[in-house]
């Protein structure tokens, strides 16, 4: 979760303002997050005196680099709204979604403050979209609802790799929940993962209740079932191999279709 | 998916969040210091709290939340039932008497079209249709049934 101290919040905030600039001049201007190209303006609209800067080096001695002292946004419920010009509009204009490419350049801390800089901007246009339809008015671009979302989903894959990755080489477990191959009552072979309970199966009464075999009788459905499924992949390839004889009987000089 | 709780375990926290708050205009009259969320199922009132300070940074005082039932009856052209979805309100009230008044976010604004394109043209040439329809000011207001 978020710092809960105001100092390390500062902190952070001025990192994250330099963690802004630095993913801004990385990625390419076509590509950057919707909220990305909101937040700078946002900052510095309501921070007066950003004209009038302290520019405090963090160690008296040398500082090649200076740190930025900013204030922290502190605008409570008006973060689930738009800027004040945007009301109204018909399209506002946002970039391209986050790609798992540019995503896996980024550190951990960025990842983790674009997580919820991309849910701010979800809030915000959540609450856009219910409004529009209590008011019976159409929303505004709402193709930035689903770059958000794709957004997020490559940034979860992403944390995910990561973590999974860190896994193998510390333990060797492929997956962070343990599970097993088991068979339920139909003859289906599925991946069952575990839950965790306070207390061991053989005293869990609604545990000891599920079967993870088939019985005997199943047996002939199954053949059934296999019996049919292999029939349609059969009738798949037959349809296939004759519309290509077909179509080299009709163009004998074609050259063969990639599907 | 969240780890058992046993008395003496650490304080379970979730990293990345996957919940989001709608803010919505509250339907009834509500006292200024309230407003109204609508948030997902799984989330409780301290998940909702927390949320909304760690995250939001807004004090919040009392909290009350209510499961609203999507209805079920309506049906669809093959006369089958469509269900809305259900959803949780949230009414939270801020603390230290700030107040709170859903703004009006869709104002009503002037359409300006840019110079020489398709929409300009049509709304000039509709504009001067207009124009010939009307009658000579002079008259005042009087139809054209009256006259010579």
């Amino acid at each position: 979760m978020a710092t809960s101290s105001s100092a390390g919040r500062v902190l952070s905030l001025c990192k994250q303002f330099q963690n802004v600039v630095r993913i801004s001049s990385a990625v390419n201007t076509q590509s950057c997050s919707p909220a990305l190209t909101k937040l700078p303006p946002r900052q510095y609209r309501e921070k007066s005196p950003l004209a009038a800067l302290s520019w405090r080096s963090p160690s008296s001695s040398v500082a090649p680099c200076r740190a930025l002292h900013t204030t922290i946004s502190r605008r409570g419920l008006d973060e689930f709204f738009d800027l004040p010009e945007n009301w109204g509009e018909t399209t506002v204009k946002s970039g391209a979604p986050w790609t798992a490419k540019q995503l896996r350049t980024k550190s951990n801390e960025d990842l983790h403050k674009l997580w919820y800089v991309l849910l701010k901007e979800k809030n915000l246009l959540l609450t856009l979209e219910q409004e529009a339809k209590r008011q019976r008015v159409p929303m505004s671009s709402p193709e930035r609802i689903r770059k958000v979302e794709r957004s997020m989903i490559r940034l979860e894959t992403v944390v995910n790799e990561r973590e999974s990755a860190l896994r193998m080489l510390q333990t060797g477990q492929e997956k962070a929940r343990p599970g097993a191959w088991r068979r339920d009552k139909f003859g289906h072979v599925y991946w069952y993962r575990f839950k965790e309970y306070a207390i061991p199966w053989y005293m869990n009464r609604r545990y000891k209740r599920k079967s993870f075999f088939t019985p005997k009788f199943v047996q002939p459905h199954i053949r059934l079932r296999l019996e049919k499924y292999l029939r349609q992949r059969a009738r798949k390839t037959s349809l296939e191999r004759r519309t290509q004889s077909k179509l080299k009987e009709k163009f004998p000089h074609a050259n063969i279709s990639a599907s | 998916i969240y780890p058992l709780y046993q008395l003496g375990n650490p304080q379970l926290r979730i990293f990345r969040p996957n919940w989001f708050l709608t803010l919505v205009r509250p339907g009834k009259e509500q006292p200024p210091d309230t407003v109204q969320f609508r948030i997902p199922m799984e989330m409780t009132k301290y998940d909702v709290k927390n949320y909304l300070e760690k995250i939001y940074d807004v004090p919040v005082g009392a909290i009350r939340t209510r499961i609203q039932f999507g209805s079920n009856k309506k049906r669809n052209h093959l006369h089958q039932k469509v269900k809305q979805p259900d959803y949780k309100v949230a009414y939270v009230q801020l603390a230290q008497g700030q107040t709170f008044t859903f703004p009006d976010i869709f104002p009503e604004k002037e359409l300006k079209h840019e110079e020489g394109s398709m929409e300009e043209m049509q709304e000039k040439f509709m504009e001067d249709e207009k124009q010939r329809q009307r009658l000579d000011p002079r008259r005042g207001g009087v139809t054209e049934w009256f006259g010579l």
